[in-house]
């Protein structure tokens, strides 16, 4: 069964997130509780603004999955509802089918790290 | 209907002669005014009387000085004809201030008019003065207007110096103090007695306690050392510096310069001039308090840039910031030993004393099922988490130092943070008000 991972909304007044890390590899088997990925969500969008209002979430899988497609790499935005990530619940099960459900995760509010994309270009 | 003229009231200043534009209004005619609303300002000089010869002028350094009008009683407000000429003549100070000048009227609300009409009729004076973070930042309109590294207001009442809030915060701080105009007004409007309140923006240094604390007690040596460390960087000709490089140095030398927590000030009173100082309380904010600060390889210094300042420097500053300061990691001790030595160097050198904005803890927009996924410590990765451990120790600083805590955390959870503290820094009017109260209350 495909099940696929799309952005939530992380915030009601949020346009897009941007993808900070990424935790696991395409192909590889995640157990119930490993860490996806980070993301910021800047408030004030595309237009810079003094202070900006952005918080970290970290996105961690509650499903045992095999990985089998990132779609988004740190770096880039997203929207709620974009697809982030293809699982599977077998490892080498076909992808050219409908997803079957969305992945089980649970939504955490982190402090900013240095492993972040953003810290590493600013 | 009876009304009462509002009148300027007395401003002295032995040896000069106050002079001021003409009336800029901030509301319309008929305008119903609260008691101690600012209805209007005019901007202020203070010149050498004819044949007074001085070595200095007041308020030198404080290019925006400003005398915002408020009626003391509730009314209708009625603006004066030819109080505002509008153009350069009500930003430049080219007309004699006179006590018994009269701007405008109040007007009773209920038409029985007052017991003391000298008294409704005396308009209240705040007084505003904002010190240039560069002479070149003529900004000529609105309140308090322009680039200030130092903004500053009082009510003109009496003939001491006030005592004086120093804000040192962040967003969450300015917000509530310096209100929605930017010139302390809701504050004045609900203080309950006399008082000065300072801002002192964070550009670029981010005050959190360690560089607080070395800004205090820096050297003179110290600040030389810097300072040529600092040329020396922009110097380089391998990455020549820009013009937001120099403006990023401009303003962090001016941070290594000197402490606001030792500065004194001027004060112009109906009396006359008079002089005050220090701070007698400091505003601080919790949120600034980063596990992760910068430390100088040679000089070791701490420094602390929150990102969009850092995004202001050229890329000179960049080079000299990831070549000559090493990143430090902070424990909660660390931060509750670094707020100690601050309260007990600044309070035994000039007995301020301070109150500190705490954090908000909670957050709707999580939903954590189990926390077994997160390593321990889990402050080190779970904001909130992290949060409420600064608050507990916030808690411990007030049970063993005279420290207020403005409980942020609490507003937040009654208001609801998501409506009120969205990103949990960054407050809405409702809540800048009820933290405003508190601060008032704190300091009462």
């Amino acid at each position: 069964m495909l099940v696929e991972l799309k952005t939530p909304v992380f915030i009601p007044e949020m346009k897009t997130a941007l993808i900070e890390s990424v935790y696991c590899a395409e192909g590889s088997e995640l157990a119930m509780g490993t860490k996806l990925l980070d993301v910021s969500v800047d408030l004030s969008g595309a237009f810079a603004q003094n202070c900006p209002p952005i918080s970290y979430y970290r996105m961690v899988l509650r499903d045992r999955l095999w990985l089998r497609k990132l779609l988004l790499a740190p770096g880039e935005h997203c929207e709620p509802g974009d697809p982030i990530a293809l699982f599977s619940t077998e490892p080498d099960e076909p992808l050219d089918v409908a997803p079957a459900r969305a992945a089980r995760y649970m939504t955490a509010g982190i402090v900013y790290h240095e492993g972040m994309w953003s810290g590493r270009t600013a | 209907m009876r009304g009462v003229d509002l009148t300027l009231g007395p401003l002295a200043a032995e040896g000069f002669v106050v002079n001021r534009s003409g009336i800029q209004w901030l509301y319309e005619d008929g305008h119903v005014c609260r008691p101690n609303e600012v209805v209007a300002y005019c901007n202020v000089s203070l010149d050498p009387a004819p044949g007074v010869r001085t070595s200095g002028v007041p308020f030198a350094a404080e290019r925006e000085l400003q005398a915002a009008l408020a009626p003391r009683v509730a009314g209708r407000l009625r603006t004066g004809s030819g109080t505002s000429l509008g153009g350069h003549l009500d930003t430049l100070k080219a007309f004699p201030w006179e006590a018994d000048t009269v701007v405008g009227r109040l007007e009773p609300l209920d038409g029985a008019g007052w017991d003391t009409p000298d008294i409704a009729g005396a308009l209240r004076v705040l007084m505003l003065a904002g010190r240039r973070a560069t002479a070149l930042a003529d900004v000529l309109t609105g309140l308090l207007p322009g680039w200030h590294n130092r903004t500053r207001g009082w009510w003109c009442d009496g003939d001491t110096a006030p005592s004086t809030l120093l804000n040192l915060g962040i967003c969450d701080t300015d917000g509530p103090v310096s209100g929605d105009r930017g010139a302390f007004l809701e504050m004045f409007e609900h203080a309950a007695g006399p008082g000065q309140i300072v801002v002192v923006p964070n550009h670029p240094i981010a005050p959190c306690a360690p560089c607080l604390l070395e800004q205090f007690t820096r050297t003179p040596a110290e600040r030389q050392a810097i300072a040529a460390d600092l040329a020396t960087a922009l110097a380089d000709p391998a990455i020549p510096a820009t013009s937001d490089d120099w403006l990023f140095a401009g303003s962090f030398a001016a941070t290594v310069e000197s402490s606001p927590m030792r500065e004194t000030y001027e004060f112009l009173t109906p009396g006359g001039l008079r002089q005050g100082g220090p701070a007698e309380a400091v505003l601080l904010s919790l949120n600034v308090e980063s596990f992760n600060l910068m430390r100088h390889r040679t000089l070791g210094y701490h420094l602390h840039l929150l990102p969009f300042h850092r995004a202001a420097a050229g890329p000179a500053i960049r080079a000299w910031l990831a070549k000559s300061f090493e990143p430090v990691r902070r424990s909660l001790d660390d931060v509750r030993n670094d707020y100690l030595k601050l309260f007990d160097t600044v309070g035994g050198a000039t007995g301020g004393r301070f109150l500190i904005l705490n954090r908000m803890s909670t957050s709707g927009r999580e939903d954590i099922t189990s926390y077994m996924p997160f390593d321990a410590p889990m402050s080190h990765t779970l904001a909130n988490v992290a949060s409420k451990e600064m608050n507990l120790m916030l808690h411990d600083l007030a049970d063993a130092r005279d420290v207020a805590i403005i409980d942020v955390d609490a507003i937040a959870a009654e208001l609801g943070g998501a409506a009120h503290l969205p990103d949990g820094v960054h407050q809405s009017g409702t809540m800048q008000a009820v933290v405003r109260s508190e601060i008032l209350e704190a300091l009462a």
